[in-house]
């Protein structure tokens, strides 16, 4: 039994044109058990900042909590938000930290950088940065998750195009994993609004 | 007064006086003047800007105004490079209760530990007081809005009505006479204004010279903290009729 594989996640950010979604499963469990069907594993950094924890839920929530500490004091001293490149640059320097007792968690970064630029990163467990251009996912049904996404993703989406195509990526994925699925929570953010959708998918 | 124990800040002097915190207080004395009033939705900070120069460029961070934490704010009167340290201490100190009780450290909580941090200074390390006064306003889910001032001694206290700062006393003494318990927000802000006015030492009295914050809740229910811009400022100014040179004071 791994340690990552403990509560079951499945997380997954895609880019679209201007825009991004990022999305989760909603099952916690302790493992074979289902513990919770409302479980949410995406929390808001700030307006244009997403971040998606996967794998054990309390380094999830712990490590949420950190950052949130160390965010609010940099919006105290800079007057700004963080921006999402360098948001993902302390996620990486904090998860390095622990590098002999490490997080078990795998963060989906997603965010709106400068000039309304869609960013998305993921990285392991001690902070090994992984950018890309079109998605990324994390959780016991990333395997799935890279081949729906690898065949259904297209360049440039519209948001509504975007939500369908990450909605069907993340729940037909989270059908082939017993320890995620219960539903899914997606997030459609653009620069003038976040639109923030649950899915109904099978129940088990 | 003698001046042979001056020199160790951790000592008391004969007539148990602790002669380097109330030169501290003097320094105080000498800087730019703020003013703290709560009223019942809201607490209003009101600051004199000591440095003004033609040169001085021009950015939107506030000089005597400054958020601690989404429900607190401060106003500074004193050595700037010392207020700069205790407010990043402050920060980091309500930063720490909230990642620890994952909720807002109450504010006379975080009154309490950053007088804790001050007291300190004059009872060991050998190191000198911080020349700041602060005028904290805050508003929390036990006890609603709150002002408290602290000096360089570690002391506080919480008030309805304080003042620090240069004519501090002069300021306080019209703020008692004029300062009623149910005063509203708008109101607070006149009297604030006003009293401000008539302490100020320069003959005239533009947007440029003072800073305005105030904190109080919004619709929602959440706390805000929200500073005045120097457009508003100058309209409120003129509407309550103290954009003129200033009188003696009363």
């Amino acid at each position: 039994m791994s340690i990552f594989e403990y509560n079951g996640s499945a997380l997954v950010a895609m880019v679209g044109k201007n825009c991004f979604a990022i999305a989760s499963d909603r099952r916690l469990g302790v493992q074979l058990q289902t513990i919770a069907t409302d479980f949410q594993r995406i929390s808001k950094i700030h307006d244009r900042l997403f971040l998606g924890l996967s794998g054990l839920a309390t380094d999830a929530q712990t490590l949420y909590q950190r950052l949130v500490f160390r965010h609010k004091l940099y919006q105290l001293r800079e007057e700004r938000d963080m921006k999402p490149e360098t948001f993902a640059n302390l996620v990486s320097a904090i998860l390095y930290e622990k590098r002999f007792g490490p997080y078990f968690c795998q963060p989906v970064i997603a965010g709106l950088g400068d000039e309304d630029k869609p960013f998305i990163c993921t990285m392991d467990s001690i902070g090994a940065k992984e950018l890309a251009k079109d998605f990324v996912v994390a959780g016991t049904a990333s395997e799935s998750l890279y081949g729906a996404c690898e065949s259904m993703f297209k360049q440039d989406m519209e948001p509504e195009d975007l939500f369908e195509t990450v909605s069907q990526a993340l729940l037909s994925s989270v059908d082939r994993d017993c320890l995620s699925g219960w539903g899914g929570h997606v997030y459609v953010v653009t620069p003038t609004e976040v639109k923030e959708r649950i899915l109904k998918g099978r129940m088990d | 007064m003698s001046r042979r124990y001056d020199s160790r800040t951790t000592i008391f002097s004969p007539e148990g006086r602790l002669y380097q915190v109330e030169y501290a207080m003097e320094a105080i004395g000498n800087a730019g003047s703020a003013i703290g009033l709560l009223s019942k939705d809201g607490v209003v900070l009101v600051g004199e800007k000591k440095v003004t120069s033609k040169l001085l460029q021009t950015s939107t961070s506030t000089e005597k105004m400054y958020k601690i934490d989404d429900h607190v704010a401060c106003a500074v009167a004193g050595i700037m490079s010392d207020a700069n340290i205790l407010i990043n201490t402050a920060r980091v100190q309500a930063q720490r209760y909230t990642f620890a009780y994952q909720e807002p450290m109450p504010v006379e909580q975080l009154v309490q530990s950053l007088c804790d941090t001050k007291q300190g200074y004059t009872q060991f390390g050998g190191l000198r007081p911080f020349g700041v006064s602060f005028l904290f306003a805050g508003w929390d889910k036990n006890y609603g809005f709150q002002l408290y001032m602290s000096d360089p001694s570690g002391n506080y206290s919480g008030w309805k009505a304080a003042a620090i700062g240069a004519n501090n006393q002069a300021a306080q003494s019209m703020l008692k006479q004029d300062y009623k318990d149910d005063i509203t927000r708008e109101e607070a802000v006149q009297l604030a204004l006003k009293v401000l006015s008539k302490t100020m030492d320069s003959t005239s009295l533009t947007s440029e010279k003072l800073e305005l914050a105030e904190v109080f809740l919004t619709p929602s229910g959440s706390v805000k903290y929200q500073v005045c811009s120097p457009e508003s400022l100058s309209k409120l100014l003129l509407k309550f009729g103290v954009t003129q040179p200033a009188t003696e004071a009363s």
